[in-house]
Parts: structure tokens; sequence; C-alpha cells
């Protein structure tokens, strides 16, 4: 009954005074209806599962995590999510995935471009040459001939 | 790659042996370990991409983040669905989370295989379990209905796709994805080119799922036990769009005047599923919905064909996933608690559960692609890439964004905030494990911008 005094609140009272009345449902309960295909295909748990609230986890346990209705259980396995979940996947697993080596030296070669850019400008050349290859080690064939 | 499967293989000897007591514990400490191993994969240190080689497995840039992500999904999945299932025969447990274990096992064989007709068989072997979780589990009786249509949707898309293939392998003699590239394109009249196109992306544009052929999602979603729609949103959902990616470089002449009217479709059915999200009643099929649109971005993005495409499509696969399932545990959280999808029912829960009401915030905005968060990276990139290839395509993908945002906000404002209604005042407080749970979607999704090089592609 303990557990009900969160939900019931004011009600409470009236139901511990007419204790004596069974609630018991009085109408007919017809199979010819679709309702009894329909209560058939439902899993016979589904009818408990879908009385909410009636189990007040807070009474036996006060440090209710939501995993498991044994305390001892409950306080293990939200201790265990927490610390393989956060400690181990996300801060290990991270450190692993900011310390992966540099895929293709694309961070080298950055690094590599600012400093260039850095150099040529203080000489004051032309940060890019408009030519990729050196115009003058390139050798050309003759002119006219086939 | 054995690193993975065989720990994977082994949980389930873990599920069926341990004490019922333990059961749970120890299947979200196995997986979470597993998760921490799949992490190596991202150390691609071969200079071709194809790195853990063998005859018919291997990963590359394209299919490690989903790899990732499906070896992430599973403790979580085990974590959202703990609840849900306490009322039910230890054996049963076991079942489920056997099913969870086995879904993961083929979405790993699906990913990593090299042979397009191994990829083909882990692709229809993912519908089994999936099929079972949504019959079984589900709470109402529509659940047998929406396996119907999730199995015949998915399965009469695919048919033809494994005549392409068998085509494929007759005329090129393999189907291997590291040779295909390299083989001469498939020579049929006109017309059979055509089809032959049509059959190779009509089973994955299905399972993206294109809006016309999409109607199965919101069924399955509604009706699926919280796992089952984690998973559906989060990693099945990406198989397509996968599948998709491949198959789109041995297409290559047809697929330029072929990819007109699925790319109208696709983005036609961003603005109209978005649309359809704006007057959703019920929580659950508002998220499938909206999974629906974003997928539809994702397909644009695909067969678009260029590298920003591929790549925006990729990320934003990545983060939809995290982002929707964690809107779904976040559904589930309301109806494990009210018992009922219905947004009018369960309004005004700021006042109720507040802190619930951050992770909500955070996840609609995660939803509607907020900076910094990567669904934006992945929006921007398809939406700059569609619209170089014509700039009225963005009269469309705008609108799309601007009713995501829309119904986001709608979504969060009808549940969380307002007046409580009276029949709801005594709720049960969030649980710690929902906070984990939430923490564990969102911190990864906020973690990827940091290093978004992870989720680039084939084009890092």
């Amino acid at each position: 009954m303990l557990s009900r005094v969160t939900r019931l609140g004011p009600t409470l009272p009236r139901i511990l005074a007419n204790s004596g009345v069974r609630f018991v449902s009085q109408s007919q309960q017809s199979a010819s209806t679709g309702s009894a295909t329909l209560s058939e295909l439902q899993p016979s748990h589904a009818k408990d599962s879908h009385d909410h609230g009636e189990v007040n986890h807070y009474v036996k346990n006060p440090d209710y995590h939501g995993f498991s209705t044994d305390p001892v259980v409950d306080q293990w396995n939200m201790r265990l999510g927490f610390f393989f979940g956060v400690s181990v996947v996300l801060v290990i697993g991270g450190t692993f995935i900011h310390y992966l080596p540099d895929y293709g030296m694309r961070q080298w070669a950055r690094r590599e471009a600012e400093r260039l850019i850095k150099q040529r400008e203080a000489k004051g050349l032309p940060l890019i040459a408009e030519d990729y290859y050196d115009s003058s080690k390139i050798v050309l064939p003759a002119a006219g001939e086939e | 790659m054995l690193k993975i499967l065989i720990p994977t293989l082994f949980l389930l000897p873990t599920t069926w042996l341990t004490s019922s007591k333990w059961l749970w514990p120890t299947a979200l400490t196995q997986s979470m370990l597993i998760a921490l191993a799949s992490l190596t994969w991202l150390n691609n240190s071969t200079d071709v991409g194809w790195a853990t080689l063998n005859s018919y497995i291997a990963t590359d840039p394209l299919s490690t983040p989903l790899l990732v992500l499906s070896c992430w999904l599973l403790p979580l999945m085990i974590l959202a669905s703990q609840n849900h299932l306490s009322s039910e025969p230890v054996n049963r447990q076991r079942m489920y989370i056997t099913l969870l274990t086995t879904l993961q096992l083929f979405l790993i064989l699906a990913f990593g295989a090299t042979e397009m007709i191994m990829f083909y068989v882990m692709f229809e072997a993912t519908l089994i379990p999936t099929l079972l979780v949504i019959t079984r589990w589900g709470n109402q009786t529509e659940r047998l209905n929406a396996g119907t249509y999730f199995l015949f949707y998915t399965l009469a898309g695919s048919l033809p796709l494994l005549v392409a293939l068998l085509m494929l392998q007759n005329n090129a003699g393999t189907l291997s994805l590291l040779i295909l590239p390299y083989t001469k394109p498939l020579l049929l009249t006109p017309f059979g080119s055509n089809i032959w196109w049509a059959a190779c992306m009509i089973a994955f544009l299905v399972k993206m799922p294109l809006y016309g052929m999409h109607l199965w999602l919101p069924k399955a979603h509604v009706e699926a036990p919280v796992a089952g729609s984690m998973v559906l949103a989060a990693v099945l959902l990406k198989l397509g769009g996968y599948g998709m990616m491949r198959l789109m470089v041995m297409l290559e002449p047809l697929s330029k005047e072929m990819v007109y009217p699925f790319i109208v479709l696709a983005l036609w059915g961003v603005i109209m599923t978005g649309s359809i999200c704006l007057r959703q009643t019920d929580l659950k099929s508002l998220i499938a919905y909206s999974s629906v649109s974003h997928m539809g971005l994702v397909a644009g993005g695909i067969l678009i064909q260029t590298p920003w495409g591929f790549t925006g499509a990729l990320i934003l696969m990545i983060a939809h996933g995290l982002a929707s399932s964690a809107l779904f545990c976040l559904a589930n959280t309301n109806y494990e608690r009210t018992h009922s999808r219905t947004m009018l029912l369960a309004r005004g829960l700021q006042i109720a559960l507040p802190l619930m009401t951050t992770w909500w915030f955070i996840a609609s905005l995660a939803n509607l692609a907020l900076p910094p968060l990567p669904n934006l990276m992945g929006e921007l990139m398809i939406l700059t890439s569609l619209f170089n290839w014509s700039a009225w395509t963005l009269v469309l993908t705008g609108a799309g964004t601007l009713i995501t945002a829309a119904y986001s906000l709608y979504m969060f404002l009808m549940s969380q905030r307002g007046p409580l209604p009276q029949h709801m005042l005594a709720l049960p407080p969030s649980y710690t494990r929902e906070h984990l749970l939430m923490a564990l979607h969102l911190i990864p999704l906020l973690l990827i911008i940091l290093k978004p090089a992870l989720l680039w592609g084939w084009f890092a």
C-alpha cells in the first residue's frame, strides 16, 4: 500500500475508508467482438507492463538508477555502464582517435605550406610560381620535326 | 576484422550462460568493449584506403564510420531496452539480446564485405532479426502489419538487385569491389541498360527510403520497440546509402541521365515529409518522417555524385544516425511514463522532468542541424554540391531546411513547454540509465566535430 501513496495522493483516504469494497469489473466479457483476437495477439505480459507506476522502485531502493530491481545489481550495472561507456570508450577511445597518425601527411603538408608562405613573403618572392614545372628544364622537340 | 567479429559472436554464449541476475550488466560491458575495439578501424595506415584486407572482408574510409556506428549502437540498444524488457521471462530477454547481437554481426559483415553478393546476402539477413524484434516485441497489434510492410517493401525492392548483380557477375566475371571499378561497363540494349541501372538502385532507394517508397518506414518505426527503432534509424537506413555509394562507381555512363527523376523525388520528399512532420500527432511517427526527410537529402547528395556530395552524405548519415537514435530514446522515455505516443497527452514535461528537457533540447537542435554539430556540416556540403549542379535546387533544399527547423521546434515545444496536464502529475523521475543513454548518444556527436576528417570518406 505504501507504494501507492505517491500516485494516489488525495484519493488514498477514500480508498482506505472503503476497504471492504472489492474492485472487480462487473461488465460482461464478450468473446464475439474483435477484441478477443486482439488479446490473443498481445503477449501475456503486456497487460502487466502497461500498468505503469504500480511498482514504486524507490520504496525498496531509494537510490534506484533504472537498471534492475535488485539494489546491488542496479548499482553495479550503473557503475559498469558509466565506467565502460564514459571512462573507457569516450575517454580512452577519444584519446586514441585524437592521437591517430596523420593520414596522408595532410597536417604536415599544411604546416609546411604555412612555413613556405612566411619564408617567401619575407624574401618578397611570389607565393607560388606561375609554372608548375621549371620551364628551363623542359626539353621541347625542335620545331618542324615530325 | 576478426578481433571484432569473434567477440561479437561470443556475445551469444555470454548472453545464454551468464546468470539471469547479471545478464544485462555483462552484455552491456562486453558490447562496450567491442565498441572500444572497433575504434581501431579508424587507424587507416594504407595509402590505397583499403585496410584489414582478406579475401572477403575489408574496411575502407567509407565503411569504417558506419562500422564503428553499428558497433556503438549495440551497447546503446542494450541500455535502452533494459526497462522495456524487465517484466519478461529471462529467456525472452536473452533471446532479445541474441537478436540484437546477430543483427550487429550481419551489419558488420554487410559493411565490411568486399564481394557484392556477400553484401547482398548480409543486407537481406539483417531483415530477419529486425523483423523478429518488431513483430515479437512491438507494443500494438499493428506491429504484424508493420512487419509485413517492412519485409515485403525491402524484399520486393531488392530482388531485382540480385538479378542485376548476377548479370554483372556473368559479364564482368567478378563482383569484387576492389576490381569492379576497373572493369568495362556492362553493354546491353539502351532500354536494358536503363532497367539494369534501376534494378541496381531501387533496392537501396527503398531502404533509404526514397519518398514514394517510404511507407514501410513510419509503420515499422512506430510499432518497433525502442531498440528496433534505434537500429533502424541509426544503421539500417544507412545500408541503403552505403550500397548506393558502392554501386554508383560502376554505373558510370548511365547515371548521368538516369538520376534526374530520383533527385527530384528525393528533394521533393524532403519538403513533403517535412510538411507531414508539421502536422503529426504521434511522436514516434514524427521522428520517423523526419528520418525520411533527412535521408532524402542524403540520397540527393549521393545521386549528384560529386566528392562533396558523397562526403556530405556520409557525414549526414553518421550525424543523423546518432541524433535520430537519441530522439527515439527520448520518445521511449516518454512512452514508458505516459504509455502513449500522442504528443497532446504528454505536454509540459519540462516541469516534471527538467533535466530530460535539456536532452530534448540538444537532440532537437541536432536534428535541425545547428552549428557546431556535424549534421550542419553534412547538410551544408550536400546543399552546396546540389546548388553547384543547379541553382534551382536551393528552393527545395532551403525550404526543406526551414521546415526541418520548424518541426523540430514544434516537437520540442509541444512535448516540453506549457502547463503539465492534470492526468500525469505523478510521473516517475528520469533514471540515471536514461541520462547515461542520452549522454552516450550526444557526447560522441559533439566530439566528432573536433575531428571531422574521420567522416570524410574517400576524400579525406
